[in-house]
């Protein structure tokens, strides 16, 4: 066990692999263990220093159970006054408002004694703790990470204000989001590393309004840029020397490599033409309410000379869209490349947070909403469909008919003709033979053609208003058939007329369709266009 | 089986938020992180508001040393990484250095650990709860003056010895991968408490848990060691778990019950080498739970962070009688559950080593040993359950090896080698696993170590062992458990 005891433990290092536990417990054991040292040197050792000592078992009149301490303090109980739907509200309201976590939120509510309304009152009075790390706390946390590892206490040295447990808290909530671009990627991609005071998409993002700077003629790199893309683009047409036109151009050359609003200058995935303008979403927005085309607000010349080449690097990925005014929002808190003021919150930053809430928050949703769905699938699975039936479960089936089933018989051929299925489910006590024999022996003596005719004529009249084109004086059954056809089961006509013959053949055939059709559709089809 | 309406408990679960911060050095498998993402998806799943949720107070010296002596703790209490070197021979003594490090909090993390189980023990002496969980405990293989696998204080001791105060017989129950030695060897002279480890044994961590301790003194026969071998699936284990459970619970007849729920028996783990499921592991609690006795549910080993917060997640769910959906809901550690998202895991191809007529034959030398126990009833009633025992857990292996796991089957459990590496630590700085499988102790037990270790001589040097302890009862003539 002990790495260092290894070498010293010879015999246990070198031991060849130990005969199997079957070993021990089988009696013909002693053979096998001659030649191999056996693992099990270890034995569990007896002695004063080895053993508990069994406390005395108290009787039961000197116990006094209530007046033990807890040693420990009650954070919590469960209650059964507040419904699991009212907490969860409370809860979502409590996170989303407020910035709680969960145990923070029912921590509260204990401490109202479960009054939910009075909690949800005090929720705004408290801030919860925040366990915040600044944007400079977390640059400096990777780059000690790169060089120190897991060595917390090392890392420490860089960060004194942290705790070790701090920094174990927070390695473990960002190593899970180290997939996404690290924030020493997006730093120490041209900036001074301890200048950023931006979150981490904010300075990706932030140098995105950069384009809007074109018209300014001081930057030399763009010029020689565009000059090798446009090159290869066609002339522009009517476009004077000016900046605007090179853009398009660029647009146009560039193909795939990216689109840019000839506007504001913002690289997006789509752009609109609009009067001789390509222009991105929020441009064309402004340019069909104002008919002119949107000022530009955009910080011009302030960046150096080599940000216009890392611009071009940053490429958004597919169905991103950057809102300019977001961007202009986002870029009015501390300059990226100004020294990072610790604790200022600008407003970008406050946006992204916004927005990082809002993706946990739909997270959250979707999880619960996979739940759901699985819920449902497995009651359903569970209970089969029958459960979604309406009626009783078609347990007492029953060949003797009763009064009251011989006129809910009668009623339902009147209601679904010779569908035999349907009747039988609507009755639920009997099969669908048990219906086909009924019809046969009762047909007489309820008048059942009449019955039938009556049904015929409903439903004729309601099948000729769905489908003109067809013939209306056939028989039941080749109604039945046609609304099949036209209620779009797929079967063709040319059935539908076999059916007819074969049924005007038969004569009596009674339910012949009703097998040779298109059956298990049919009881479903036929509820509806009654 | 689903769960009975009836088993609607009162659950208490201790927790303390402090002690996810610790860290035990890098590269080292022990992670009290995983305890605070298995606190994480209980609220989430809206299991943390079903529950009276403590905040255990932090051991004292005092409360530990009622187990521990009095120089270990408070060498664990002085001990820091910056005057690591001015403890040279303790450490030494103490077993403190490699395999259970020196880290910052580590008095603190021993008292929070302690303290929850405690606490949880008190609860249960006032009859103010049916089930207790500290899945900060379970700290099984510490000694009483001595550190152990990862382990420094051992809370299950502390509080089954609290248990003692109001229960004259207690059972501890081990499903974690290796054996509970820190516990057996507590209480391996007491008639009060049975110990029942289930563990991989052969080659392995910590290299006793052999199928012939039994206990000794008074305590013979109340040391129950089911030694088992890679590979253990569902089906096999609760196989063997069944009788084995029953028939202890049957002639034992405790009045509460300690479990160990170790979460490194699981399929995938990081040092384990068992092939049990999420579900498989919990229905162990399950079982327990049934016996309707005062119930203490502590954590313990579980190296493949993801999987042991899903196993203790779904035993809460279990000892609360409330099912949850396998689609976890969101939590601040979401992304550590991927690709799936899902609550259950799938055991993996590995082939399961145990048959079930090894298993059949493990069960019937323990059934023998049970019934030397002086509470078992007579032999004729005896002999009526197990043999319907017997056919039951027969059927079951056949069930196991042929019929659930046809070769179509066994392919979908397949999982990708990215899938089972372990995400929560990368290669650098990653010691070699072996280290903490293989089993080696510094120093001899007894006169353990001097003799040459011969199995012939085995059963011998088991009397040798007693005949040494001066206020031990002299060991009857006892029958070579392998003869």
């Amino acid at each position: 066990m002990v790495l260092a005891e290894r070498s010293n433990d010879v015999r246990n290092g070198k031991r060849s692999r130990g005969p199997s536990p079957n070993g021990h417990g089988s009696p013909d054991s002693s053979s096998e263990d001659e030649n191999v040292v056996p693992f099990a040197a270890e034995k569990i050792r007896v002695g004063r220093d080895y053993q508990a000592v069994c406390p005395e078992l108290e009787p039961l009149e000197q116990r006094k159970p209530d007046q033990i301490s807890d040693r420990a303090l009650l954070v919590w109980s469960p209650t059964s006054d507040i419904s699991d739907i009212k907490l969860d509200e409370y809860i979502t309201i409590a996170k989303e408002k407020y910035g709680y976590n969960g145990e923070q939120a029912l921590g509260m509510l204990f401490w109202h004694k479960h009054d939910l309304n009075r909690a949800s009152m005090d929720l705004a009075n408290f801030t919860p703790f925040p366990d915040e790390w600044t944007v400079e706390d977390k640059v400096l946390f990777e780059q000690a990470f790169q060089f120190h590892g897991k060595s917390f206490h090392r890392i420490r040295q860089m960060l004194p204000d942290k705790s070790i447990a701090s920094l174990v808290k927070y390695y473990y909530s960002w190593k899970k989001t180290r997939a996404r671009t690290s924030l020493m990627d997006v730093v120490s991609e041209g900036r001074n590393p301890t200048g950023s005071g931006s979150g981490k998409r904010e300075s990706g993002a932030g140098s995105e309004p950069g384009g809007s700077d074109k018209d300014s003629d001081n930057d030399e790199k763009k010029w020689t840029l565009h000059r090798g893309i446009v090159r290869g683009g066609k002339p522009l047409p009517g476009g004077g020397p000016s900046l605007r036109a090179g853009q398009q151009g660029e647009g146009e050359g560039g193909g795939e490599a990216g689109k840019w609003c000839t506007v504001c200058g913002i690289l997006c995935s789509q752009t609109t033409p609009h009067n001789s303008h390509k222009l991105c979403q929020a441009c064309l927005v402004h340019a069909r309410r104002t008919g002119t085309m949107r000022p530009l607000c955009g910080p011009s010349g302030r960046r150096g000379p080599g940000s216009k080449q890392q611009r071009y690097k940053h490429r958004l990925p597919r169905g991103i869209y950057i809102n300019h005014d977001d961007l202009v929002a986002m870029a009015t808190g501390p300059q990226p490349g100004e020294p990072a003021q610790p604790g200022l919150v600008n407003q970008g930053e406050a946006m992204l947070k916004a927005m990082d809430r809002e993706i946990i928050s739909l997270k959250r949703q979707v999880q619960q909403n996979k739940q759901q769905l699985s819920a449902m699938k497995r009651k359903v699975g569970d209970a089969g469909v029958e459960e979604l039936r309406p009626g009783e479960p078609p347990a007492k089936i029953n060949s003797r008919w009763t009064n009251d089933e011989l006129l809910m018989a009668v009623t339902a051929v009147r209601k679904y003709g010779k569908d035999f299925q349907a009747i039988a489910e609507t009755l639920g006590t009997k099969t669908e033979a048990h219906i086909r024999t009924f019809f046969i022996s009762y047909r007489r003596r309820y008048n059942l053609d009449a019955v039938l005719r009556e049904h015929e004529a409903d439903r004729g009249s309601a099948n000729h208003i769905q489908a003109a084109g067809t013939t209306s004086t056939e028989s039941t059954d080749n109604d039945v058939d046609n609304s099949n056809a036209n209620n779009g089961t797929g079967s063709p006509q040319t059935n539908t007329k076999d059916e007819k013959t074969e049924v005007d053949s038969e004569g009596v055939a009674i339910g012949a369709s009703a097998e040779q059709g298109g059956p298990p559709t049919t009881p479903p089809k036929h509820k509806p266009s009654k | 089986m689903a769960m009975q309406p009836h088993s609607k408990k009162r659950v208490c679960y201790y927790y303390d938020s402090d002690i996810g911060n610790y860290y035990y050095g890098q590269g080292h498998p022990m992670k009290p992180h995983r305890i605070r993402m298995t606190h994480n998806l209980l609220l989430n799943y809206g299991l943390y508001r079903k529950m009276e949720i403590y905040r255990p107070h932090k051991a004292t010296a005092d409360e530990m040393t009622k187990f521990h002596s009095d120089d270990y703790i408070r060498f664990l209490r002085s001990i820091r990484p910056d005057n690591m070197s001015e403890y040279n021979k303790q450490m030494q003594r103490f077993n403190v250095g490699e395999d259970c490090p020196v880290f910052d909090g580590l008095y603190e993390f021993c008292q929070l650990s302690a303290g929850g189980s405690v606490a949880a023990a008190v609860k249960l002496n006032k009859q103010a709860s049916e089930i207790c969980i500290n899945w900060g405990g379970g700290l099984h293989h510490a000694k009483k003056s001595e550190a152990s696998g990862f382990c420094y204080v051992n809370d299950i001791v502390l509080g089954i010895l609290e248990l003692l105060k109001y229960h004259q017989r207690v059972l501890y129950i081990d499903i974690d991968v290796h054996h509970g030695d820190g516990v057996e060897e507590a209480f391996y002279t007491t008639d009060r408490v049975m110990t029942v480890s289930f563990h991989k044994y052969g080659e392995y961590f910590p290299g006793t848990g052999d199928l012939r301790d039994i206990g000794a003194g008074k305590g013979k026969y109340y040391a129950v060691n089911i030694p088992l071998r890679d590979g253990m699936d569902d089906d096999s284990y609760e196989s063997i778990f069944v009788p084995i459970i029953s028939k202890v619970m049957e002639t034992f007849q405790p009045s509460a019950v300690v479990l160990q729920c170790g979460a490194d028996s699981l399929t995938g783990d990081r040092l384990g080498c068992f092939n049990l499921t999420v579900r498989g592991h919990g229905r162990c609690v399950e079982l327990v739970k049934r016996f309707g006795l005062p119930f203490l549910l502590v954590g313990g080993g579980g190296y493949t962070i993801r999987n042991v917060s899903r196993c203790w997640t779904y035993e809460t769910s279990v000892a609360l009688g409330v099912e949850i959906a396998n689609e976890l809901p969101y939590n601040d550690y979401f992304e550590y559950f991927g690709p799936d998202f899902k609550l259950h895991i799938s055991p993996s191809n590995m082939s399961n080593q145990n048959t079930p007529e090894y298993l059949e034959k493990i069960k019937n030398r323990l059934f023998e040993n049970l019934r030397m126990l002086p509470h078992a009833p007579g032999v004729q009633v005896q002999a009526i359950p197990e043999d319907a025992v017997n056919d039951e857990s027969e059927d079951e292996d056949k069930v196991d090896k042929d019929e659930r796991l046809p070769q179509s089957e066994k392919d979908k459990r397949i999982t990708g080698d990215g899938e089972l590496s372990d995400s929560e630590d990368e290669g650098e700085g990653r010691r070699d696993n072996r280290s903490y499988r293989a089993p080696q102790r510094k120093r001899p037990r007894l006169d353990k170590d001097a003799t040459p270790a011969k199995d012939d001589a085995k059963a011998e040097d088991t009397k040798d062992d007693v005949k040494n302890i001066s206020n031990m009862e002299e060991p009857k003539k006892e029958v070579p458990p392998n003869a």
